[in-house]
């Protein structure tokens, strides 16, 4: 437990999940039978346009909601039954970060949480630190951070627990164009080093490429998924990638898909 | 620069206004020498140095032991409040009451249960929990729900959510409820005081420096009350600097609880009959608790039966109807006066934000100044007339209210001002147009938050002084040993002053529709 390793665990199967949220006088089908395979150790992304469902897929895969219908299965676990052994990492479009705690006691709060001495984990913690990029700002509140910078934190977080699937809700989402493509780098980095099964849900057609062995395109109203592409980048991957004809290709094809799916 | 000519022009504004007081006090300009000269206040204060040691000994004992109990039961009720919304529902009663009730109203009814400094302790607790309640509701409920997120992904349970972001959220918000508190738990120690108990305490050395003609100790008197109310303020507003990292409000949230009811009418008349139920039940228990004589103490029936079927119940009826319309008119004209104050106050300000600057520091000082010593005060240089009563009335009601309009005014739309500044409209027109208007819905809220205030400094102004009223009543009754009167003044004061706060939060829905 005292340095990053490799992570093991099962394969994630979402098998016809249905969700639906009452309005008040209306009924909105979140999710309509999806179904999703994530092989162990893959990046999958997840997009589509605003209310096909994407984020309460992911808090499905949380533990953080049930569904109505189906089955959620990390190997042979539910998402509550990982969440609550603490194998999931999450981190959102907002970084979510205690303000009155410092970087490193920010990163320490799921260790805490699932009662593990944190003195046990100092090596990880740092080994995390530098991983994003954060030494030196060890003590530094997040008000003293740059947007950026929050979000390297909320990572780290995610990661600190050594979690077996990590779920990443638009965690670039509120950052520019230029530091959201040098975040993406960062990411595939920090993934290799230990290569999670990673779900990402994004806005962004060229970081979900990027970044996923997959992409999972979805549709609104209700709900579905409507199409899964194979990303055939070798890793690791360099922002070059981005201007070949291949890459440019693959994205028009997620774009007609997704104006195809009622799209923006 | 710039902050050391602030710092001088202020400066010289306080050193100008000594000055004037000096004048005034030394040449005996106001109400034949009411108004000493502050150098005459400082001579007596230190001529009566050694009274004072015993004195505010006892009462900051009293006070402390209050602000701690009130705030361990307000911080306890305001987790369960967070928690349970049905704790919410049952406790919103017993909160209104604690919010409006006159605190002079319940002096007597304590000082029947309960002797020695025991009757301080419980007035200062009730002084208390109010804002420290309201705070920490507030403070545990609004956190982050991503963090919440974070924690349960985690693997955490509520209990966790509770442990590691809902205590630490909510501090800040306690501890700006504290800088509240302090000053009331002083308020609550002193108005106790002035009904006796032991000889010994700020309010009962207030008291016996009545009669004796001398203006000075009293004002003295006063200005160690204030001192004692101020460092509270700023000890607990230095903690909080020191806790608030990141910036937040300062200001308590007192609206949220009046308007706080949700949902269909039925629905809040029921959880308002309910709470209500709580709150009888809560009297009904602590008497049964305290095993008291029936003849001393008084059950709801009891005071139902004062009022109805008793022979001498109409007489009853009548003295107390001829109490209430004696102060209720006069709460309301001095909270009318108050709001009007206010509001000149805040518009000048708007408009010349220099003069408001000069004029601020004397009305953040009369605020500290808790009340039962600002009144004597007030007596003296306004005479036992009306007009003093209505004084000390515009005095407490004046500072929330001015706070609340001004925060109205200069959040009014940028965007507005500049279509009138367009139209070729100066500072007047926007405020007329824009402002002004804008500033009516404040004004209903302001008229809320003071209105119980109003009536607490009618009360203490007719129990120390004017002789009149409810505030005499409850003096008379005392004297009369009429049990029965004392207690259907403290429930009826409760019942009025909540009455008056929901009519204002009624009229506050509408406006700001």
């Amino acid at each position: 437990m005292s340095t990053l390793q490799e992570v093991a665990g099962g394969a994630l199967r979402v098998q016809n999940v249905e969700r639906t949220f009452a309005l008040k006088d209306d009924v909105v089908r979140a999710l309509d039978k999806v179904s999703l395979e994530v092989p162990v150790g893959s990046f999958i992304s997840l997009i589509g346009p605003s209310g096909c469902g994407k984020s309460t897929l992911l808090r499905l895969l949380a533990g953080l909601e049930s569904p109505d219908a189906g089955s959620l299965l990390i190997g042979d676990k539910t998402p509550n039954e990982m969440r609550t052994a603490g194998r999931l990492g999450v981190a959102f479009q907002d970084p979510a970060l205690m303000p009155w705690r410092s970087v490193w006691k920010n990163i320490t709060l799921p260790l805490q949480v699932m009662g593990k001495p944190v003195k046990d984990f100092k090596t990880v913690i740092e080994e995390l630190i530098s991983l994003v990029g954060l030494q030196g700002f060890e003590h530094a509140l997040p008000s003293q951070l740059s947007g950026g910078m929050r979000q390297r934190v909320a990572i780290a977080r995610a990661l600190v627990t050594e979690p077996e699937v990590l779920l990443l809700d638009e965690p670039f989402g509120a950052l520019d164009e230029i530091l959201r493509r040098t975040m993406n780098l960062e990411l595939q980095r920090i993934w290799s080093a230990r290569r999670p099964t990673t779900i990402l849900v994004t806005h962004s057609i060229e970081e979900a490429i990027f970044l996923a062995d997959k992409v999972a395109v979805m549709s609104a109203r209700p709900g579905r998924i409507i199409e899964i592409v194979d990303v055939p980048f070798e890793r690791p991957r360099v922002p070059e990638i981005m201007r070949s004809s291949e890459f440019h290709h693959l994205a028009d094809r997620l774009s007609e898909l997704l104006f195809a799916g009622g799209g923006h | 620069m710039k902050n050391f000519s602030r710092f001088a022009r202020g400066t010289g504004v306080v050193l100008i206004v000594l000055a004037i007081w000096e004048i005034l006090g030394r040449l005996e300009l106001v109400g034949q020498g009411a108004l000493p000269a502050p150098t005459q206040i400082l001579a007596q204060l230190w001529k009566d140095r050694s009274d004072y040691p015993p004195h505010l000994s006892v009462t900051l004992k009293s006070a402390g032991t209050g602000f701690v109990i009130g705030n361990i039961i307000a911080i306890i009720a305001g987790a369960i409040a967070a928690r349970f919304r049905i704790a919410e529902t049952l406790l919103r009663g017993l909160g209104m009451s604690l919010f409006a009730v006159p605190l002079i109203a319940i002096v007597p009814v304590l000082l029947l249960a309960f002797t020695g400094t025991t009757p301080r302790i419980i007035l200062a607790a009730m002084a208390v929990y109010f804002p420290t309640y309201i705070a920490t509701m507030n403070g545990m409920r609004n956190v982050d729900e991503r963090l919440v997120d974070v924690v349960m992904v985690a693997g955490g349970s509520t209990t966790d959510v509770l442990r590691w972001i809902r205590v630490r959220s909510a501090l800040p918000y306690i501890v700006s409820a504290f800088r509240v508190a302090a000053p009331a738990a002083l308020l609550g120690t002193l108005l106790a005081e002035f009904g006796g108990g032991t000889r010994w305490g700020l309010g009962t050395y207030l008291l016996g420096s009545l009669g004796q003609a001398n203006p000075s100790r009293l004002w003295s008197i006063g200005l160690v009350a204030t001192a004692v109310a101020a460092s509270a303020y700023m000890l607990f507003a230095f903690i909080g600097a020191r806790l608030t990292q990141s910036s937040m409000s300062a200001t308590v949230q007192t609206s949220l609880p009046m308007g706080g009811a949700t949902g269909p009418w039925w629905k809040r008349l029921g959880g308002g009959v309910i709470s209500a139920g709580v709150v009888l039940g809560l009297w009904a228990l602590v008497l049964s608790i305290l095993d008291m004589s029936p003849v001393v103490a008084k059950s709801p029936f009891a005071i139902v039966r004062y009022l109805t079927t008793d022979p001498r119940a109409s007489v009853s009826r009548s003295r107390l109807f001829d109490a209430y319309s004696e102060t209720l008119p006069l709460a309301l004209i001095g909270l009318l006066c108050g709001l009007a104050a206010a509001l000149l106050l805040a518009v000048i300000l708007s408009l010349r934000p220099a003069l408001g600057r000069a004029v601020l520091p004397f009305a953040l000082v009369s605020q500290t100044m808790p009340l039962p010593a600002l009144t004597p005060l007030i007596v003296l240089v306004f005479g036992r007339s009306i007009l003093a009563t209505v004084v000390v009335c515009v005095s407490v009601t004046f500072f929330p209210s001015f706070v609340t309009i001004l925060q109205a005014l200069a959040t009014t739309s940028p965007a507005a001002i500049d279509v009138v500044r367009v139209s070729g409209g100066g500072r007047l027109k926007s405020l007329r147009f824009v402002g002004l208007p804008g500033a009516v819905p404040a004004m209903v809220t302001a008229a809320r938050l003071a209105a119980p205030r109003a009536l607490l400094g009618v009360m203490i102004a007719e129990y120390l002084a004017t002789g009149d009223g409810l505030g005499n009543l409850l003096n008379e009754s005392r004297g009369r040993l009429d049990y029965g009167m004392i207690w259907t003044v403290a429930t009826t004061s409760v019942l009025v002053a909540v009455l008056i706060t929901q009519l204002f939060g009624l009229a506050e829905k509408l406006t700001r529709q």
